[in-house]
């Protein structure tokens, strides 16, 4: 579903991210962690295009982001993603957060995009707020929004950026159960997270990140096991010990 | 003061027609609003235009804003106003430039009215890219990640944001629309300037002539003032801070 295959990215002279490989199965979900500063937000918004890669070749669903010919648009559609400070558009209610971009990029209908987004908001459990703005809402309520508008345009895969690093810790919970549930239908999905319990929950991979290299690409039993880097032992051993 | 007041004279007719002094003041007034609100119109639409393209991702459209923000920001608005009306007819083509020059109905007023709105418009483009770069970038990115094209996500996302933040300087720049026209009388429209100093002219009455235009700017500029803070109450945002 999501092949990434030696990419390399610089900022200026500053290269963040050096010969970045790894695949994601369709259904698969893959959690990638590190440390901050490692690459892992910036190789995750390589994935639907919003950053540029300068080496190497990004191909989700067969088709590849960084070719010109590419409909990027059509493509991102496509590709949900949530980010870590949520990003829904303040000056819409919420109900009209979940509309727009079924009306205005799926062409689908006001009637029956409204109707998919209040089954959504049903679905996350805030059915009751779809006339509210995101201002009058928690952080773990927005997220849970911008989680069912991401799932509003019907994507064949989603992208989570840190989703709950932004949360206050009573409400991770709330945004992890939904990404659960997401992850048990079948979902393909490549969570950036520091969550352990939740990659140990799901996750049929992790991908290990530092200085801007993947340093280790295993399954979830063998990375917590016996991670083979160093770098990721150090890493475990930090922030699972507390 | 051994000054002669004579609040009266408003009422009074104008020796060399039939009008009274009010009735001119009136006149005035309409030119005034008419440059100052044709002006406004064509600063919003060509500031905004200018001022997003600032933004972009193309670098010749962002050169295309910048050039356009410096041409018309960096020249003092009385000369901006004398190019327009002197130089600028001199370089049009010779029939044309005939025309222009002698019988272009209204030229005083559509000069005055071009001038104000292009030196007005650089000043409204810095206004809406100041707005549009103080979102995150992560409105931008969300915008894109929903399948929006980049003129989607400025429409839907990032322009209905960046408007609302700056509408407090854009009240300011509405109310300096309508005391900078006082420029125009100086190419001869008859606005409330140049009916004031003309009353003058004719009655004597300085004080009275001059504190009629002043009263008169001041609730044109309160009046734009009001119409802003409507907007700005109407187009609140819950959850963001309202401005009382």
């Amino acid at each position: 579903m999501i092949e990434i295959n030696k990419v390399s990215k610089w900022y200026g002279s500053f290269q963040v991210l050096t010969d970045c490989t790894t695949q994601i199965a369709k259904g698969e979900v893959v959690v990638v962690c590190g440390p901050s500063g490692s690459g892992k937000s910036t190789l995750i918004k390589c994935v639907n295009g919003l950053e540029p890669i300068q080496q190497g070749n990004i191909a989700v669903n067969g088709t590849a982001i960084n070719d010109p010919k590419t409909d990027l648009p059509k493509l991102r559609a496509r590709v949900g993603m949530v980010f870590q400070h949520f990003e829904l558009f303040p000056h819409m209610s919420i109900i009209k957060n979940l509309s727009i971009g079924q009306v205005k990029v799926l062409g689908r209908s006001e009637d029956e995009a409204h109707a998919k987004g209040m089954k959504l908001l049903e679905r996350v459990g805030l059915k009751a707020h779809a006339n509210k703005y995101p201002g009058e809402m928690s952080g773990g309520q927005q997220q849970r929004v911008a989680i069912a508008r991401a799932l509003s345009m019907d994507p064949i895969c989603m992208l989570f950026d840190e989703p709950t690093s932004a949360l206050d810790p009573e409400m991770i919970n709330e945004v992890l159960d939904v990404m659960v549930e997401l992850a048990h239908e079948g979902m393909t999905m490549m969570v950036v997270t520091h969550e352990m319990g939740f990659a140990r929950k799901v996750a049929n991979r992790v991908v290990f990140m530092d200085q801007g290299k993947i340093v280790e690409d295993a399954a979830k039993e063998e990375f917590f096991g016996q991670p083979r880097s160093e770098r990721a032992q150090q890493f475990l051993s930090k922030i699972l010990h507390h | 003061m051994n000054y002669h007041w004579n609040w009266g004279i408003f009422f009074q007719q104008v020796s060399s027609s039939d009008d009274t002094y009010l009735d001119w003041i009136i006149t005035g007034l309409g030119w005034t609003v008419a440059v100052a609100m044709s002006a406004w119109v064509i600063a919003l639409v060509l500031g905004s235009i200018m001022g997003t393209l600032r933004t972009v991702q193309s670098k010749p459209l962002v050169m295309v804003g910048t050039v356009w923000v410096e041409l018309f920001r960096n020249v003092p608005i009385l000369v901006q106003l004398f190019i327009w009306f002197f130089v600028v007819p001199e370089l049009l083509p010779r029939d044309l430039s005939l025309w222009v020059k002698q019988d272009m109905p209204g030229k005083e007023f559509f000069t005055a009215t071009l001038a104000l709105g292009l030196f007005t418009s650089a000043r409204v483009a810095e206004q809406v890219r100041a707005g549009i770069q103080s979102l995150s970038r992560g409105q931008r990115y969300a915008g894109l990640a929903l399948g929006f094209t980049e003129a989607q996500t400025y429409r839907y996302v990032i322009l209905p944001m960046a408007f609302r933040f700056i509408i407090p300087p854009l009240t300011s720049e509405f109310m300096n629309a309508f005391k900078n026209s006082a420029v125009a009388f100086a190419i001869g429209v008859m606005d409330l300037t140049f009916i004031s100093r003309q009353m003058v002219e004719e009655s004597g009455q300085v004080i009275e002539s001059l504190l009629a235009a002043t009263v008169l700017y001041v609730i044109c500029a309160m009046a734009a003032n009001r119409v802003m803070s409507f907007i700005e109450k109407r187009s609140h945002v819950p959850g963001f801070i309202l401005a009382k």
